[in-house]
């Protein structure tokens, strides 16, 4: 492989740096990592294995007396048989309800459910009617999920993108290592949330507890009401008029836009005090650098 | 001397030096310098310098009149290893060690891909490390782990599906309790993209995992990952060896398929030098004391004991097996054989890292001079990939047919057949760790009767 100066691939697109990296761009089961590197790609559901699903074709899955083995695999063999959109009655506070779906389909849970609800997705649009327990959402690819009521603690720990949503108050460690796509909270979230976030966007309408945002790499945080307090190396930052428009659309989107308007809202990004804490010692940084 | 009377050579010490300190020998007193300039713990790689009771404590006791020897080498000694016994589709290896997970990012891409075509020649598996899959790495892997780390670098479940194995990062043994660290020297644009970091930060990851706090989640957890991936694939925890007996009966409840135990001779690509040094328990130890919490439970058979950690060679392997281990996962044994440390032509140790070959730990700086633990793409070209992988499958395939020879040895004509029975140690510290007795007696430190422990 020819050697690649730092220069030239700071000029290249991410497509032409991955192949000069050698990454090489062979399809493995449809997917490339260029096309995962992809920030502009919207479409996410060219997966070989992807069921085409038609969201007019309708059908429910009453969880009660099943395992949650059960509920996921009727999902799986409904959507195999081209239906685009189940509800799912009485789940009752199931654990691990609807994980790994990775493709389209609406998805309505009517009721509350337990644990990972929701958990490893990468596409289906969610609506939870009721609550739902410790991290929701986790390490969501994309699509929406929208949870009608309170959610437990770790809601969205490391989603990498798509937006989840909460009407109502949520518990600690709200969006975790996040890594991208944006969270909202309709109410209050608890203390350390957006902890060592790296991208994205979290957005909480109420009041936030101790330690907000600490060690965060990146990203931003907004907040409607009081901070308990900021954690490590978070700061506030000014809230321009691109964050304004930006929360007015998104708000409005899911219609949780508050009464007195977004100008009101505190901004939250990283210090970047600890981005190089750990470096090389004087004397390596001699023979190196 | 010219006038013939006995020459007398003067002492080569000074006599009216009183003696040196052993608490605070020179290397101390330049480390405390070198700490009061610079503020804060130093950072390097490879795995702990200090000495420790560890394999070369051991011996075997091969068959003589009283144990029948298999023919060294003709007869069958099997090797096939199986990881996660329970699971719809267990991890089925010809041998029993295969390449324990290092990062994309810590290692190059050169790197990764020749273990993972080495590893598949050989007939076993690699595993992802942190950091998320490169492509390359699954399509050459025959049997792949998917890591499912504290930080969630690039964890995608588009990958997860691919995978034949999910390990759950808890912990690594050459820095207990503490998460990964890459220097920003080795956050290229591409590693920081697969990580979702910004370029260039020294990366440190977090030490608890975001969406399960103890054992009762971290069951749930279980549940949501075999959900994903339809309760095909084996689930394992790789822990970093601490308060062994207890942590993993507390595993075995959260009901994986396989634990993993990495002993404080494990390596790093980066970590705080006195992490390495002072955390964690040695490999023998961890492993006898793993395998009675997986029997006290009722577990043998069902929940695979993988161990890692200090396995330099054939000798190594077929001792952690005796002790208990079902396979053998290698990190810094197979980088050597990538090629760390060994003085290649286009390499210039003293210049480049400030260190003679053989005695290099400066992985975390991003400057590998062999192209195994390097971002830099002159580095890399350092490495063959091609020659690198036939040097992985040899090593492999060595350290296999090693521990087949002490196998046979003590007359067993299965590598996992292998029993602590078959050990003695050589001094009191390996016989209270390893619960074998010390050789030439039937005293095992600490055990009135081995045989009952």
């Amino acid at each position: 492989m020819a050697s690649v100066s730092d220069a030239e691939l700071k000029a290249m697109t991410q497509e032409e740096r991955v192949k000069a990296l050698g990454m090489t761009t062979e399809q493995l089961t449809g997917k490339s990592l260029y096309m995962e590197f992809d920030p502009d790609a919207l479409e996410r559901f060219e997966y070989p294995w992807a069921p085409v699903v038609d969201f007019n074709k309708r059908t429910e899955v009453d969880c009660d007396g099943k395992t949650t083995t059960e509920v996921n695999e009727s999902i799986r063999a409904l959507m195999a048989e081209g239906y685009g959109t189940i509800v799912l009655q009485n789940p009752r506070g199931m654990h691990s309800l609807g994980v790994g779906i990775l493709s389209k389909l609406n998805l309505i849970v009517e009721g509350s459910t337990g644990y990972f609800a929701v958990g490893l997705i990468d596409g289906p649009n969610v609506r939870i009617t009721g609550r739902v327990g410790w991290s929701c959402g986790e390490n969501m690819m994309s699509g929406t999920v929208m949870i009608e009521k309170n959610a437990g603690s770790t809601f969205g720990a490391a989603i990498r993108g798509g937006d989840l949503v909460c009407r109502g108050s949520v518990g600690s460690r709200t969006g975790i290592d996040m890594k991208g796509g944006t969270i909202i909270v309709g109410g209050d979230t608890g203390a350390l949330s957006g902890f060592m976030m790296q991208r994205g966007r979290m957005v909480v309408c109420g009041n936030a507890g101790k330690n907000l945002g600490d060690s965060m790499y990146d990203g931003t945080i907004y907040v409607g009401g009081e901070i308990r307090s900021c954690g490590v190396d978070a700061v506030e930052a000014e809230l321009t008029q691109l964050d304004k428009d930006w929360l007015t659309r998104k708000l409005t989107q899911y219609g949780m836009m508050p009464e007195k308007g977004v100008d009101h809202f505190t901004k939250i990004v990283a210090g970047k005090q600890l981005w190089n804490y750990d470096n090389l010692e004087p004397n390596e940084k001699k023979l190196i650098l | 001397m010219a006038d013939g009377s006995p020459t007398k050579k003067p002492l080569d010490r000074d006599v009216n030096r009183i003696g040196d300190s052993f608490i605070f020998p020179p290397r101390v007193m330049d480390d405390i310098h070198i700490k009061a300039e610079l503020g804060r713990y130093r950072m390097r790689g490879f795995s702990l310098f200090k000495k420790i009771p560890h394999w070369d404590d051991l011996t075997f006791l091969p068959g003589t009149l009283t144990r029948f020897v298999i023919e060294g080498y003709r007869e069958k000694c099997e090797t096939k290893t199986v990881i996660g016994p329970r699971a719809k589709t267990p991890i089925e290896l010809d041998i029993p060690v295969y390449v324990t997970g290092m990062s994309f990012g810590a290692l190059s891409y050169e790197a990764k891909t020749a273990l993972a075509r080495g590893a598949t020649m050989a007939g076993t598996a690699t595993c992802s490390g942190e950091g998320g899959m490169i492509p390359d790495e699954r399509r050459y892997s025959s049997k792949w782990f998917y890591q499912c780390i504290q930080s969630r670098y690039g964890f995608n479940p588009n990958h997860l599906v691919l995978a034949d194995g999910c390990e759950f990062f808890i912990g690594q043994g050459c820095k207990v309790g503490l998460g990964g660290h890459l220097m920003g020297q080795k956050v290229t644009d591409q590693v920081a993209e697969m990580r979702s970091l910004p370029a260039g930060i020294d990366q440190r990851s977090p030490a608890r995992h975001p969406d399960w706090l103890g054992p009762d989640d971290l069951a749930l957890k279980i549940q949501e990952i075999r959900e994903a991936t339809d309760w095909q694939i084996p689930i394992q925890l790789k822990l970093g060896a601490a308060r062994v007996y207890d942590d993993v009966r507390m595993a075995v409840k959260c009901d994986p398929d396989s634990i993993y135990i990495d002993g404080m001779e494990g390596g790093t690509g980066a970590g705080p030098h006195l992490a390495t040094e002072d955390t964690g328990v040695p490999g023998m130890a961890a492993i006898r004391q793993a395998r009675k919490a997986i029997d006290d439970l009722g577990k043998r058979g069902e929940i695979s004991l993988v161990y890692a950690g200090g396995i330099r060679n054939g000798a190594d392997v077929a001792k952690a097996i005796a002790l208990g281990a079902d396979a053998i996962a290698l990190g810094h044994s197979v980088m050597m054989a990538l090629n760390c440390n060994k003085d290649i032509p286009e390499a210039n140790y003293p210049e480049e890292i400030g260190a003679e070959p053989g005695y290099c730990y400066h992985c975390h700086t991003g400057r590998c001079p062999v192209g195994v633990a390097t971002q830099d793409p002159a580095l890399r070209e350092r490495l063959d990939p091609d020659e690198a992988a036939e040097r992985v499958y040899n090593f492999l395939h060595t350290l296999t047919i090693e521990a087949q020879l002490f196998a046979r040895a003590c007359g067993k004509t299965h590598l996992h057949s292998l029993e602590p029975e078959d050990l003695a140690a050589l001094t009191m510290e390996a016989s209270a760790m390893a619960g074998v007795p010390l050789a030439g007696t039937n005293h095992t430190v600490g055990i009135e009767d081995y045989h009952h422990l």
